[in-house]
C-alpha cells in the first residue's frame, strides 16, 4: 500500500498546468515551446509552436484527468500520514526571473535598501536570503500570484515604516530580466531588464 | 493447476522471508539522526531568520495573507501566534527526541503532523523537499530505529552501539523511496534545455536564477561545457535509478545464477551511483540557497548498505581519524 501510494504520488502532474493555461503565455513556457516545436519540425514532425501547445494542453488535460483517477485511492493515506511526494524541482530553468527591490525616498531620491543577491542593500537579509522566501518570491513573479505579491508588498513596507522611523515613502517592484547566454557573457553584453510591477507606499498611513 | 499455484507459493514464501528479515540497526540509526537533524536544521532556521511571523501567521494576527491551514490547525484555532508557536516548537522538541533517539516512533509521528501542519500553512512558501521529509517521518514511524546510536541504547546496554537485530523491511521502502525520488525528478525534467536538443544547457541557466543561486554565476559561461556535462550526467543519472534497486537485488541474490545477474555483481554500480549523488548534492549545496534538501536526501544514502558495510566505513574512518591526530 505504502509502496504504491509513493509511487503514483511521484507520477508528473500536469494537473496545475492543465488547469491553468494562464501560465503557459510567460515567456519561459512559450520559449519552451518554441524550442521544442522547432526541434521536432526539423526533425519531420510537422508542427508549430501554438499546434503543439494546443496538442500538449489537450495530452496534459487527459493526463491529469487520469492521474486523478489513479490518485483518489491513495490520497488520504498520502494527506494523513504525509507521503504525499511531488518533485517538480528544477523541472525548468526559468529564463526570464525577476529580482526584488526596495527602495527609500530621500531627498527626492528613491535609494535602495533591499536587492536581492545584494551585498550592499540587504536590509533584513537573513529574512530575505531564507530558502523560503525565495521560494515566495519566485513564485510572486509570475502573474496569477500578483495580488499575493501586492499582499507581501504591504507587509514589507509595514516592516519598512517599523525600520525607518524617519522615512516617508517606499517604493517596492520587481526587476524582471532575461537570463543571459554564455555568448551573451562572454561578450559582455548581458541583456538589460525593466522594473515593473512598482508599488509605492505611504509609510507614515502604516505606522 | 498445481504449477502455477506452487509457482505463487514459492513466491509467496519468498517474500514473507523478505520482509521478516532482519539485521543490525545501524542504517536505519542514521537515517534517524540525519532525518531528526535536517528536521530541526529546517525549523530552526525559520526561526532564527524570524520568518514564523510573515510565513506562517494569518493576516487576522499580523501575517500577509490569509491562511486556513489543515485540519490540525483548523482544529487547535487557526494560525495566530500562539498556536503556530506551539506547534513550531513541539515539532522542535520531537525533532530533538528523534535525534537523540528517545521515543523515536511517537516523536516522528508527533514530528510528521508537526510538519505537515506548518508547511501546508502557506504553501507558496513551501519546498519540494518538505514532503520529502514528512516522508522519511513516516517511514521512522514503521521502523525501529533506535537500536543502536542512540540514547535508549545508551540506557539499555550502556554503551552508544547495539548489534541488536531491528526488521529490514523499512529500510527497503527507505531505499524503494529515494529510487522512486529520483526515478520521479527526473521524469519531472521535461525542458528542452535537460535534452540533446536544448545542448544540455539547463544547469547553466537554473544557476542563472537569482532564486537559487548563492551568488552571481555568470562566471559559469567560462565553464559552460563543464554544465553541460553536469546536466546530462544529473538528468540521466536521475532517470536510471532503478538500475540502483535491481543492482542491490542482484547482490542480495548473488547465490542465483543469471547473466545479467553476473555483470550486475562485476560492476560498482551502487558506488557509482553513490558517488555521483554526494558530489552533485555538495556542489548543489555550495553554489544554491535551496534549504535542508541536501541533508533530508542523503539521510537515505546509509539505507543503501548494509550494517556489515557501514562498519566497515565506520571502522575506516576512525582509522583515518586515529592517524591524523599525533600521539602525545
Amino acid at each position: 500500500m505504502h509502496i504504491v501510494a509513493v509511487v503514483i504520488l511521484a507520477l508528473p502532474d500536469a494537473g496545475k498546468l492543465a488547469n491553468k493555461p494562464e501560465r503557459w503565455n510567460n515567456p519561459t513556457v512559450k520559449a519552451e515551446f518554441e524550442a521544442w516545436a522547432e526541434r521536432l519540425d526539423s526533425m519531420g514532425w510537422d508542427t508549430d509552436a501554438a499546434t503543439l501547445r494546443s496538442d500538449v494542453f489537450d495530452a496534459a488535460q487527459s493526463w491529469a484527468s487520469t492521474l486523478e483517477f489513479l490518485q483518489a485511492p491513495v490520497k488520504p493515506y498520502a494527506d494523513y500520514v504525509g507521503v504525499r511526494q511531488k518533485w517538480r524541482m528544477f523541472v525548468a530553468p526559468h529564463r526570464h526571473p525577476v529580482k526584488l527591490h526596495i527602495e527609500l525616498e530621500r531627498d527626492g531620491k528613491w535609494v535602495p535598501i533591499q536587492v536581492a543577491r545584494s551585498d550592499e542593500y540587504d536590509w533584513r537579509g537573513g529574512q530575505f536570503d531564507h530558502a523560503r522566501m525565495r521560494s515566495l518570491l519566485f513564485r510572486y513573479g509570475w502573474k496569477p500570484y500578483r495580488r499575493y505579491y501586492r499582499a507581501l508588498a504591504r507587509w514589507i513596507a509595514t516592516r519598512v515604516a517599523e525600520d525607518f522611523p524617519e522615512a516617508r515613502r517606499a517604493r517596492i517592484q520587481l526587476y524582471g530580466f532575461r537570463t543571459p547566454t554564455p555568448q551573451e557573457v562572454r561578450d559582455d553584453a548581458i541583456p538589460e531588464g525593466t522594473f515593473r510591477e512598482a508599488l509605492r507606499f505611504d509609510l507614515e498611513s502604516l505606522r | 493447476m498445481i504449477r502455477p499455484l506452487s509457482g505463487i507459493a514459492a513466491r509467496w514464501r519468498g517474500w514473507v522471508e523478505l520482509i521478516s528479515r532482519t539485521e543490525p540497526g545501524t542504517a536505519l540509526a542514521l537515517f534517524r539522526i540525519l532525518t531528526g537533524s535536517a528536521l530541526l536544521i529546517l525549523i530552526g532556521s525559520v526561526v532564527v531568520s524570524d520568518l514564523v511571523g510573515v510565513l506562517w501567521i494569518d493576516y487576522e494576527h499580523g501575517g500577509y495573507r490569509r491562511l486556513a491551514g489543515g485540519w490540525l490547525v483548523q482544529a487547535l484555532g487557526g494560525a495566530s501566534p500562539e498556536v503556530v508557536g506551539s506547534l513550531v516548537g513541539v515539532t522542535f522538541t520531537a525533532g530533538i527526541l528523534l535525534t537523540a533517539g528517545v521515543l523515536a516512533r511517537p516523536s516522528a509521528l508527533v514530528a510528521a503532523q508537526g510538519m505537515i501542519a506548518l508547511t501546508t500553512l502557506n504553501t507558496h512558501a513551501r519546498s519540494a523537499y518538505d514532503p520529502l521529509l514528512t516522508n522519511s517521518l513516516w517511514l521512522l514511524v514503521l521502523a525501529d530505529s533506535t537500536a543502536t546510536l542512540s540514547l535508549r541504547c545508551r540506557r539499555r546496554h550502556g554503551r552508544w552501539t547495539s548489534d541488536r537485530p531491528v526488521a529490514a523491511w523499512p529500510r527497503y521502502l527507505a531505499i524503494v523511496q529515494l529510487i522512486v525520488l529520483y526515478t520521479g525528478t527526473g521524469l519531472h525534467k521535461i525542458s528542452i534545455h535537460w535534452t540533446p536538443a536544448g545542448e544540455f544547457s539547463a544547469l547553466y541557466y537554473i544557476l542563472q536564477q537569482p532564486s537559487w543561486q548563492r551568488v552571481d554565476m555568470t562566471w559559469l559561461a567560462s565553464v559552460y561545457p563543464l554544465t553541460q556535462v553536469g546536466t546530462a550526467v544529473t538528468w540521466l543519472w536521475e532517470l536510471t535509478w532503478p538500475v540502483v534497486g535491481l543492482a542491490l537485488w542482484f547482490r542480495t541474490t548473488a547465490d542465483r545464477s543469471g547473466r545479467v545477474r553476473a555483470l550486475f555483481n562485476r560492476i560498482p554500480i551502487r558506488g557509482a551511483y553513490v558517488s555521483i549523488g554526494l558530489l552533485m548534492h555538495i556542489s548543489v549545496t555550495v553554489m544554491m540557497v535551496i534549504g535542508p534538501f541536501t541533508w533530508i536526501t542523503l539521510a537515505y544514502y546509509p539505507c543503501l548498505f548494509r550494517s556489515d558495510e557501514l562498519s566497515r566505513v565506520g571502522q575506516r574512518i576512525r582509522r583515518t581519524l586515529r592517524r591524523s591526530v599525533p600521539d602525545r
